[in-house]
């Protein structure tokens, strides 16, 4: 959506001249994005130019990457060149694919894709820069040292090597990741929900809560590693402890901040004391509830990293760990792209469920 | 079904309510010694100054409090907490934010899981309100007066024997308020219930209400019941609407004739 905002839609006098002119009889049932292309201002040949550039500059920076990659010589040894050519070749063709698929679109007056591609450009072309500049300082120049930080060219030919190993990796990795997560955000929600609506509860657990809260995930690992029957099980405790705490607090406090005022409302409208917590208290909390699962994930995010590389004898962290012992830093770069990669994947999955359930948080831009 | 609405009575005997202050061991005396009573039919509006205790009263008629002495009895039933039978609207919507218009109004019938003619009721009440393009947005997408129409019929599809509406017009503009005063009126000629407000306009009590219940503070309680005769709807520059007002003033001591 933001590159809506960055468009600036000027108001201006609705084009009657123009061939598909609104007359003012026609406005009546116009739609949001009707009323923005007729709002638009005609851009000028200088706008187009721009607006034609930025849309190929990628490609170019592309083939900038490309050439600077094949055409300066090498400092170190290089082995099967053409793996890197063809993850740029291929980056660039998606692009490409991308690009005409929104011009099509674009066409039949779905600008949506175009847009947003419009918006997107400027940083696939600084990637591809990037890609160029890290080649240029690893493999060209020895600025940063084979092997130690290999080039993208070695990284993607570990990757190429090591997939099957990486693939069950990960698959450990996010397998301990949601059985901690979901297991400490349900723990969580319950003791949360229940501190906040009931005193009771709230007097027992509350020093529970402020005794285990505060003690950093990791501090507990030298202890599970002894006191845990299996280190599976023990990063689970672990995880899940962290979650825990980040959902505690978050619906404690959201469900404390609920306006005397809702409760009043829902009483005299007929709601039980069961229904207050469920029908007011909790959708209500809902926004902070969700705050609370977010900052659980990167928690737990954390919390897997450390026990894998500390104890856990497969996942990612573990592989990590394992090939830098045997100085294949490429295999290890490789993996630290696989775990920026799913940790991004679980993090925008979240946000989106996120927006998905508060949706009814968003002003008059809502279209349900 | 409206006859019946109009036997309800509302008897409050002797009532009086203290409230203990949060900070000091000090208390508040919000009514004291308040009798007064009211039948089905009528429309009653509360005026006095703030802390006459006029939220108090329709707090404790909708059993959100307690009283601390004395007895609020309807149709010789003393209350012993909410019910959808006496519906109250507050000055602010409190529409719940993360529902739809729609499912606002039909939020009484969903916590009972009462299907039946649910959706003819929910026609109905969007109706009233002229909402019906709105039903699927948001109360953050809703304007002022549009909220606060869901919320009064949010509370009318329960169809409360008693209204109880607290200053429901208190924070609306001005052009808004006089179009929701008539549509108000209008809900209630049609049932009939006995209509409780209070308000800070007494122009609004006047005319609104069959009856005006004058208010004072420290302690609270009532120093005048005044009738309001003539049919709605009412001038508000009629001779005996200027009269009525005028009355009322002097009661506050605001009015012409200060003694």
């Amino acid at each position: 959506m933001n590159y809506e905002s960055e468009c600036d839609y000027m108001l201006q006098d609705l084009r009657v001249n123009s061939e598909n002119a609104a007359r003012p009889a026609q406005l009546s049932n116009l739609t949001r994005r009707q009323l923005k292309e007729l709002e638009e201002k005609e851009k000028t040949p200088a706008q187009k130019l721009k607006e034609t550039v930025v849309m190929l500059l990628p490609l170019l920076c592309g083939c900038a990457a490309l050439l600077e990659y094949l055409i300066l010589p090498n400092n170190s040894r290089n082995s099967r060149p053409w793996s890197y050519v063809w993850a740029l070749g291929a980056a660039m063709c998606a692009y490409l694919l991308c690009l005409l698929l929104s011009l099509l679109k674009k066409r039949k007056g779905e600008k949506r894709l175009y847009g947003k591609l419009h918006y997107k450009a400027p940083h696939f072309s600084a990637l591809f820069l990037f890609l160029a500049l890290y080649d240029y300082l690893t493999l060209k120049t020895g600025i940063l040292t084979q092997p130690f930080v290999p080039c993208m060219n070695y990284i993607i030919n570990a990757f190429l090597a090591d997939y099957k190993l990486l693939a069950d990796c990960t698959l450990n990795t996010l397998k301990l990741l949601f059985l901690g997560y979901f297991t400490g955000v349900s723990l969580g929600l319950i003791t949360g929900i229940a501190c906040g609506y009931s005193n009771r509860a709230r007097y027992w657990l509350d020093p529970i809560i402020k005794f285990l809260g505060p003690i950093p995930t990791s501090t507990w690992i030298p202890i599970i590693m002894v006191v845990a029957s299996s280190l599976f099980g023990g990063a689970v405790f672990i995880i899940a402890l962290g979650s825990w705490f980040a959902v505690t607090v978050a619906s404690l406090t959201g469900i404390s901040n609920v306006g005397k005022e809702y409760f009043e409302a829902a009483r005299t409208l007929g709601a039980t004391n069961r229904q207050l917590v469920f029908r007011v208290a909790i959708p209500h909390a809902m926004p902070s509830i969700l705050q609370g699962c977010t900052q659980a994930m990167s928690s737990s995010c954390v919390a897997i990293m450390i026990a894998e590389m500390l104890g856990v004898k497969s996942g990612l962290g573990w592989y990590m760990t394992w090939q830098t012992g045997w100085a294949s830093y490429d295999k290890s770069f490789a993996a630290l792209f696989v775990i920026c990669l799913i940790f991004t994947l679980v993090t925008n999955g979240l946000e989106r469920i996120k927006r998905y359930l508060l949706r009814w948080q968003n002003g008059a831009d809502n279209n349900v | 079904m409206s006859e019946e609405k109009n036997n309800v009575r509302l008897k409050i005997e002797n009532v009086s309510k203290v409230f203990a202050k949060v900070e000091s061991d000090q208390v508040t005396h919000a009514l004291h010694d308040v009798s007064v009573e009211m039948s089905g039919g009528e429309f009653v509006s509360l005026v006095g100054p703030s802390g006459c205790g006029k939220s108090t009263i329709l707090r404790l008629v909708a059993g959100l409090i307690p009283p601390t002495l004395g007895r609020v009895t309807v149709s010789g039933e003393e209350i012993s907490g909410p019910s959808p039978s006496r519906g109250l609207v507050f000055q602010n919507p409190t529409l719940f934010p993360w529902l739809t218009a729609e499912k606002n109004i039909s939020f009484s019938l969903d916590l009972r899981g009462d299907d039946r003619g649910k959706a003819e009721k929910v026609e109905h009440m969007l109706e009233i309100t002229g909402l019906e393009q709105f039903r699927h947005d948001y109360p953050a997408q809703l304007s002022g007066g549009m909220a606060q129409r869901v919320a009064l019929v949010r509370t009318l599809i329960n169809e409360p024997e008693i209204l109880l509406l607290d200053e429901p017009l208190g924070a609306l503009d001005e052009f808004t308020r006089m179009s929701m005063q008539d549509e108000i009126l209008n809900i209630w000629m049609q049932k009939k219930q006995l209509a409780l407000m209070v308000t800070h306009s007494i122009d609004e009590a006047v005319y609104m209400g069959t009856r005006v219940l004058v208010m004072e503070a420290n302690p609270g309680r009532i120093v005048a019941d005044i009738r309001i005769d003539g049919d709605f709807p009412r001038d508000r520059s009629s001779a005996s609407f200027v009269e009525y007002r005028n009355e009322i003033l002097n009661r506050l001591h605001f009015g012409g004739k200060r003694r």
